[in-house]
């Protein structure tokens, strides 16, 4: 007890050279549990989406990337799938068809057209306001309402696509009409509308624009604007029923198309009919592309691993010098007390309470530190996953 | 004894209750498809057609209410061909969206192509289709065939039972379509002007000749669409002219002042009165060929 007290005045004596210590060490245990603990959410949340998605249709090309923008909504533009290509899965009696449309952002976050189906799926209900009903609507993921500071009865407008706007293409103010409860995954860092209201953004559908420049905004007015000065497109009661589409809709586009199988043989007979490497498109499962990714990464985790273990060394070796070099500086200070009558085992046990001292603290908070991680990994993971590319 | 007379009420009344909700809800764009429905599911299913008596199902507009009921229906039936273009501007769960009129699209009758711009986009046409398919009884059965697919598929009644109904309802249409060609026999040189163009699969099965204005249904026509039906009465010789529905007194006079005779001819988009779908069509075609065997100046 008298060397715990005597090794703690000492190291509050020499506080700033104790506090460097404390931080280097409680960073060397800290990081590698972090990173394992981060790691392994990751996977968790990887797989869990992977996993909970059982077949994904799109374009043929990179799988990764298919798989990246339909279920982490991230950044990538696989090239578009046909609408008939849902048609086919619906005739095919095999399984539910739900077509996602990534294409679009607004504020920084992920415009995601989809079917009211997806919400099902995912089992996603607004916890304020109501579902999608009427084109133009947007209910928002719980990140997008908290980051934007945006709610029911507030407004999103898309982002402009193309600075010259040469298609005649404007932006597209949505309504938000709902909601949606934190998941911890990707739904909640997305803006969700009918694919349809994708396609108005995209221009594929159109009404007669009851256009809004910002003057108007300002100003509170409205007045029909010359196209040169037009802001953004609204969808109003007024002219909602001038809006329509061009085309049969089995040409409009989707990023890809999220498979529900009835049963494994449907999802078996299924993925039969797209194995022709010269077909337009591929139906992959998606629990495997992550897989592989999760493998990748896991892979360089062990690189990391073994990259954190030698410098964890390396910086032990430097604790270990250092005190080693303040046991020289101290040798007179040792020398007067086994003068003043201390033994030797006193003089060690001192030294060793100390460096159990140190160790004691910096181990304390790399576990607080641990423990505040391993608290949000969910939430950070999650956010992480959300980023685009 | 009262005391328990009265909970075994309650309890009777809560589990009526109970059952009544528990029944699947089937929604329907318009009054055949919700007939079918109505024959097809027989009590074991609530069929929905949530269009007010006096509002075209063409126009309808829905309010967040309406399509919050709709959202939340087992089964969604849709006409296809264009018919109730407020299906574009909402959302509905497409796993319970059925199109009854899939099978019978190489049927379609393509109207006429409609050309706009907006902004600077440029110029683009529509192609319209007509949309009232069921007045060809033929293509009636058909879309009853995929309504009973679907409440099948739904597993919302026993497909025994759905098998066996859809055979009577087709059986029932299939006379109904004979009874039709046999009192429209013979007719397909008389001339005919309907107030809107909503009648031709009707012209079409028939071999009637009709031509169609563009009149508001039910409304007095105003001096230039009579100036508009007469011109068109001395081009084609018409001499009998269907209503979409039932004018004023004084349209029909009008009409009848210009040598035309009279016929309402509801389109049954909507129901007619408490008259279901067969005996409506049967009325409006009895009143057709009566109109049409009729000598002039009778």
């Amino acid at each position: 007890m008298n060397a715990l007290f005597l090794a703690f005045a000492y190291l509050r004596y020499h506080w700033a050279r104790s506090s460097v210590l404390v931080a280097v060490a409680a960073l060397i245990l800290f990081v590698p549990a972090a990173t394992q603990i981060l790691l392994s959410t990751s996977e968790r949340a990887l797989v869990a989406r992977g996993d909970a998605t059982p077949l994904l249709l799109g374009s043929r090309g990179s799988q990764l990337d298919l798989t990246m923008s339909a279920l982490y909504f991230s950044d990538e533009r696989p090239d578009p799938v046909p609408m008939a290509e849902v048609e086919t899965v619906w005739d095919s009696n095999l399984g539910v068809p739900i077509p996602v449309h990534t294409a679009f952002s607004s504020s920084g976050f992920r415009i995601v057209g989809t079917t009211l189906d997806y919400f099902d799926f995912r089992g996603l209900s607004p916890v304020d306001g109501r579902g999608l009903s009427i084109l133009g609507d947007a209910v928002i993921g719980s990140e997008v309402a908290e980051s934007l500071g945006k709610g029911v009865g507030d407004t999103l407008v898309s982002a402009p696509e193309n600075l010259f706007d040469l298609d005649g293409v404007y932006p597209l103010e949505m309504p938000i009409v709902g909601v949606l409860p934190q998941t911890n995954t990707p739904d909640d860092s997305a803006i969700f509308v009918d694919i349809k209201t994708a396609w108005v953004i995209q221009g594929i559908g159109h009404g007669h624009e009851d256009v809004v420049t910002a003057a108007e905004v300002a100003s509170g007015t409205a007045a029909i604007a010359n196209a040169a000065v037009v802001q953004y497109q609204r969808i109003t009661p007024d002219n909602i029923d001038s809006f329509h589409f061009h085309g049969s809709q089995d040409g409009f586009p989707a990023t890809a198309v999220i498979v529900v199988p009835n049963d494994t043989r449907s999802a078996t007979i299924l993925k039969g009919r797209y194995l022709d490497s010269e077909g337009p498109t591929q139906l992959i499962e998606p629990a495997g592309v992550i897989q592989g990714l999760v493998d990748r990464i896991f892979r360089i985790k062990s690189l990391l691993d073994a990259v954190t273990a030698i410098i964890a060394i390396a910086a032990f070796a430097a604790i270990g010098l250092a005190v080693f070099l303040s046991y020289r500086l101290r040798a007179r200070e040792v020398a007067t007390a086994v003068k003043l009558g201390a033994r030797k085992g006193m003089v060690l046990r001192l030294l060793a309470a100390e460096t159990v001292t140190l160790l004691s603290i910096s181990a304390g908070i790399a576990a607080l530190g641990a423990i505040i991680v391993s608290q949000n990994a969910e939430a950070w993971v999650g956010w992480l996953l959300s980023l685009g590319s | 004894m009262k005391r328990f007379a009265l909970g075994m009420a309650v309890a009777v009344l809560a589990a009526t209750t109970g059952l009544a909700q528990d029944r699947p809800q089937i929604a329907t764009v318009n009054y055949p498809l919700q007939y079918f429905a109505e024959q097809l599911a027989g009590d074991a299913a609530d069929v929905l057609f949530p269009v007010p008596e006096d509002v075209d199902p063409s126009f309808w507009r829905p309010t967040i209410s309406d399509i919050s009921t709709i959202q939340g229906a087992d089964l969604i039936l849709l006409n296809g061909a264009g018919f109730a273009t407020w299906i574009d501007r909402v959302s509905l769960p497409r796993s319970r969206v059925v199109n009854t009129s899939v099978a019978i699209e190489d049927q379609f009758i393509v109207t006429k192509s409609i050309t706009h711009s907006h902004g600077d986009g440029g110029e683009h046409s529509h192609e319209g289709l007509a949309a009232y398919t069921w007045l060809d009884p033929t293509l009636a059965s058909a879309q009853a065939e995929a309504v009973a697919t679907a409440i099948a598929g739904k597993g919302l009644v026993p497909v025994e039972d759905v098998a066996e109904r859809l055979i009577a309802l087709q059986a029932d249409l299939a006379a109904l379509d004979a009874r039709t060609a046999e009192a429209l026999a013979d007719v397909g040189d008389v001339a005919i002007i309907a107030t809107h163009p909503r009648y031709q699969y009707l012209a079409r099965r028939y071999d009637l000749n009709i031509t169609s204005l563009e009149w508001e249904a039910g409304a007095m026509p105003s001096d230039a669409e009579l100036a508009e039906l007469a011109d068109e009465a001395a081009q084609t010789g018409a001499t009998v002219l269907i209503w979409e529905d039932t004018p004023p007194d004084a349209g029909f006079d009008a009409v009848t002042d210009l040598g035309l005779r009279n016929v309402v001819f509801s389109p049954l988009a909507t129901a007619n009165g408490d008259a279901d779908f067969i005996a409506s069509f049967d009325a409006y075609v009895t009143a057709l060929s009566d109109a049409l065997q009729a000598q002039p100046g009778n």
